[in-house]
């Protein structure tokens, strides 16, 4: 359960000592070329080096693969029903009945599928290496004012929390013979009820505790915030940066030149 | 730090509503290095007074805020939390809204961020904190995976980085399992001890303010109303259990003494008690560390019996979390109607686990579970809950309807009675909880003791034979607890059979007949209460201890000479003191005996 909205794997690399910042940059370049380039080998070629990425960045093997298997389901998906809903070209490779599955479909829906893992991919190099303490830093550095970052770092941080108490919740009201999800979608949303009133009252109790606790340590007492960990930029964004700027350039004269 | 004449109301809860007034003229002077205790029945205004303390109120409720608080020189009308937070560190009760970093070492940094401290300095500090808390090690681990008492110690290592003069606990240990307690209380030792902290600490448990406190200050309806060291304190045990607050056992047991035997008593320390009642029996004395001589106990393997008459039978359980570790291997027990069995065992070692078995919250990965001779596999938690009601430790998990009666009726709704019925079960269940005042008031606005009471009534309401308790006494005072405790007495005289989990040992002690004890997911023992709390080797495996009195009837009975051993031995009817007083009054009947022997014979 605590693991479930956490990422993150804390381990020794380049990758993980990368700034947030570059990452992020990372994130956007990658998404603005998949988004202009569909093509099938550009889509795979990225995924690819992002593994390489990954691998030598010493994410474990077990988180990838638990991505993957996030992924199945949508990567076939849309290979199964881009080839029946969008047939182009004409070489036929299969016909049942009214439907056509032709060769050139078949590859725009793999480069398709292919596009979006790699998209996927893209946000989860920085979310295996950056933990949220440092990915919220990022962020503020960025512009984000230092309460914004707060407030999200804190929804992160008790996601798990009222998780709990939804679960407590339920059980509390099924050992009273309270019986939840039955029925049509109506009385499937009314066997909520309960429950949701009591997770919203104890949630609103802990956010009256959150802010006198956020108080006795000092926050907006006037002194100027200094942080634990500053994010500097290291020699691999010195040369991740530049190498970012020079593929954007490279980009925009291609696109648009 | 200096309060003056302070009083305070909070802001009403509805507009053009009164204000409430919770803070009625407290003076209160605390000088450097003091380690003062403060206790009072619930809702009497210690927590607020806390708040006080480092400004919080006013500053941040508003309300009406009248006298002075004065900490090192700061006055908190003219500096609000923020700036306070420099000189007093204040730990709250709960210790989920108060970590909310992703990380040990954030939690800990995040007040010294405030204090715009440099990097280094920061460093420095965390170590520093992390150190005397002894969480040293940590500082990767997310707040949220550490145990109770692991949390609580991160807590005070939270506010203890920032260097504050005055140190204010709100409840440090409640709620924590016998370890965790000693855990977070050591740390709190050795800050008075090594650091000359200046500490204030609200706590409910007589025995640890006994052990700990220089001073102790009673709050009672907003105002101070008793002062002294715990000895002077402790010795008005009528005044006290007239507020509805606990005395430690000896000081328990002095008092009952003076009351009918016209002693003079003032001990509050098994030593002293041991030495005092030693020497009235004047040919004893009391030396010899406790449990240095092994006195010879009956040895206690209870076999398992597999009788028709159990209310519950447990069959070789096995149970694995989805994600997790094992929680629960192999345990086996049969719970017969009409039983008091009380679960005691560490944070993890399954007892919510288990319980959560007899109702169908959980499955078993092996073996199987039978409540009332059926199995409960093929049995839904619906049709599990008009034979087993269960009581969960929060009971704002719980409540959440508009009024009380509506609160009493769900239960018996759901179970499909007709209204006539649910009407009929609602109404006897206010009656006999004592709640037909509250009726028509949303539950959610009363105090805690109350509510307790009405998820209590809400279960009972459903009438199921067997009642699982789940740390039902929790956050509650004396008078709360006792309360609580006699109406489940008088249920299980009624025949119902009692589940209760608990880390309180006066209470297993008191009212449990039968105990299992679970350490990591296996049974450590099982069987009567009176034999149990002989095992102490047995319970220190499990880091537990019986309560104090017992251990004193135990040191007792080994201080013993072998002439009077042996004149109790050959005694006809009440043979004096068997070494295994379960309450105050038992040793009291016991130790008479005894000295009417002693003069006797």
């Amino acid at each position: 359960m605590s693991l479930a909205f956490d990422l993150y794997v804390d381990r020794s690399s380049w990758l993980h000592r990368l700034d947030p910042r570059t990452k992020l940059a990372f994130v956007v370049l990658s998404s603005i070329l998949l988004l202009n380039y569909s093509h099938l080998l550009v889509s795979a070629a990225f995924l690819l080096g992002i593994h390489g990425i990954l691998w030598s960045g010493k994410v474990p093997a077990s988180r990838v693969r638990w991505a993957w298997q996030r992924m199945w389901p949508i990567t076939f998906l849309i290979l199964f029903l881009w080839p029946i809903f969008y047939p182009q070209g004409n070489e036929v490779l299969l016909q049942l009945w009214r439907v056509r599955i032709t060769t050139q479909s078949l590859l725009q829906g793999l480069s398709t599928a292919l596009r979006v893992d790699a998209l996927a991919f893209a946000f989860l190099v920085l979310l295996f290496s950056t933990d949220q303490a440092r990915l919220v830093r990022g962020l503020v550095k960025l512009g984000l004012p230092y309460e914004w970052g707060l407030t999200l770092a804190i929804a992160l941080r008790y996601l798990p929390t009222l998780y709990g108490i939804y679960t407590t919740v339920s059980e509390a009201q099924q050992a009273r013979g309270w019986v939840i999800g039955k029925g049509n979608l109506v009385q499937r949303i009314k066997s909520y009820l309960p429950i949701l009133v009591a997770v919203i009252v104890t949630a609103l109790r802990l956010a009256d505790n959150l802010s006198m606790a956020l108080a006795a340590r000092g926050f907006q007492s006037g002194a100027k915030r200094t942080y634990l960990r500053e994010l500097k930029l290291g020699l691999a964004d010195k040369v991740c940066l530049p190498l970012f700027a020079v593929s954007l350039i490279v980009f925009l004269i291609v696109r648009f030149a | 730090m200096i309060v003056e004449n302070l009083h305070y109301a909070y802001p009403p809860l509805t507009p053009g509503g009164e204000p409430l007034p919770v803070l009625k003229g407290v003076n209160l002077r605390v000088r450097r290095g003091e380690f003062l205790a403060i206790m009072g029945p619930t809702g009497g205004g210690k927590t607020t007074l806390c708040l006080t303390l480092n400004g919080i109120l006013p500053h941040l409720m508003g309300g009406t805020f009248e006298g002075r608080v004065v900490v090192a020189g700061m006055d908190t009308r003219d500096h609000g939390p923020g700036e306070m937070s420099h000189k007093v560190g204040l730990v709250f009760q709960d210790p989920e809204s108060q970590l909310f970093n992703m990380t040990v070492e954030d939690e800990v940094a995040f007040g010294l961020e405030s204090l715009g401290l440099s990097p280094s300095e920061m460093e420095e500090r965390i170590a520093w904190a992390l150190e005397v808390v002894r969480l040293p090690g940590l500082r990767k681990r997310s707040p949220f995976q550490l145990s109770g008492g692991q949390k609580k110690r991160l807590a005070i290592a939270t506010v203890l980085a920032m260097r504050p003069q005055v140190l204010v606990l709100d409840e440090p240990v409640t709620g924590l399992d016998p370890l965790g307690r000693h855990e977070v209380l050591a740390v709190i030792e050795k800050l008075k001890r090594e650091e000359e902290a200046t500490v204030v600490m609200v706590e409910q448990d007589a025995e640890a303010v006994t052990a700990w406190a220089d001073r102790v200050v009673i709050m009672e309806r907003g105002r101070l109303v008793l002062e002294g060291s715990p000895r002077q304190v402790f010795s008005q045990v009528e005044s006290l259990h007239g507020w509805g607050l606990a005395v430690p056992q000896m000081s328990a047991l002095a008092h009952l003494f003076n009351r009918r035997q016209g002693t003079s008593f003032h001990f509050i320390t098994e030593d002293e008690a041991c030495s005092a009642l030693a020497g009235e029996l004047q040919s004893e004395t009391c030396t010899g560390p406790r449990g240095s001589i092994q006195y010879p106990i009956p040895n206690i393997q209870y076999p398992v019996s597999f009788e028709h008459s159990s209310a519950v039978k447990v069959e070789d359980l096995w149970h694995r979390y989805d994600d997790g570790p094992l929680a629960l291997a192999g345990v086996n027990l049969s719970v017969e109607a009409g039983d008091f069995l009380a679960i005691i065992g560490q944070n993890g070692s399954g007892k919510t686990t288990l319980v959560k078995h007899f109702n169908g919250l959980l499955r078993p990965t092996r073996g199987r579970v039978l409540v009332l001779g059926q199995d409960t596999a093929g049995q839904s938690v619906g049709q599990l809950a008009r034979k087993v009601g269960y009581l969960f430790q929060n009971p704002d998990h719980q409540i959440f309807a508009p009024t009380v009666w509506e609160e009493l009726a769900f239960g018996p709704r759901n179970l499909g009675f007709s209204e006539g019925e649910v009407a009929a079960r609602t109404t006897e269940a206010l009656a006999l909880f004592g709640l037909r005042d509250q009726a028509d008031t949303p539950p959610a606005i009363l105090g805690y003791g109350l509510r307790r009471h009405v998820t209590l009534a809400a279960v009972w309401a459903m009438r199921p034979q067997i009642l699982v308790l789940d740390e039902p006494t929790v956050g509650l005072d004396w008078r709360g607890t006792r309360t609580l405790m006699e109406e489940v007495t008088n249920l299980n005289s009624q025949g119902h059979t009692i589940i209760l989990v608990t880390h309180d040992m006066k209470l297993v002690a008191e009212f449990a007949s039968k105990v299992l004890v679970l350490d990591e997911g296996r049974t450590l023992a099982y069987g009567p209460t009176r034999q149990l709390f002989q095992q102490e080797a047995l319970l220190r495996q499990a880091f537990l201890a019986p309560p104090p009195i017992t251990a004193l009837a135990r040191r007792m009975r080994l201080v013993l000479s072998p002439s009077t051993l042996l004149r109790i031995n050959s005694a006809e009817g009440p043979y004096g003191l068997r070494g295994d007083s379960l309450t105050v009054e038992e040793f009291y009947q016991e130790y008479t005996a005894l000295r009417r022997l002693g003069q006797g014979g």
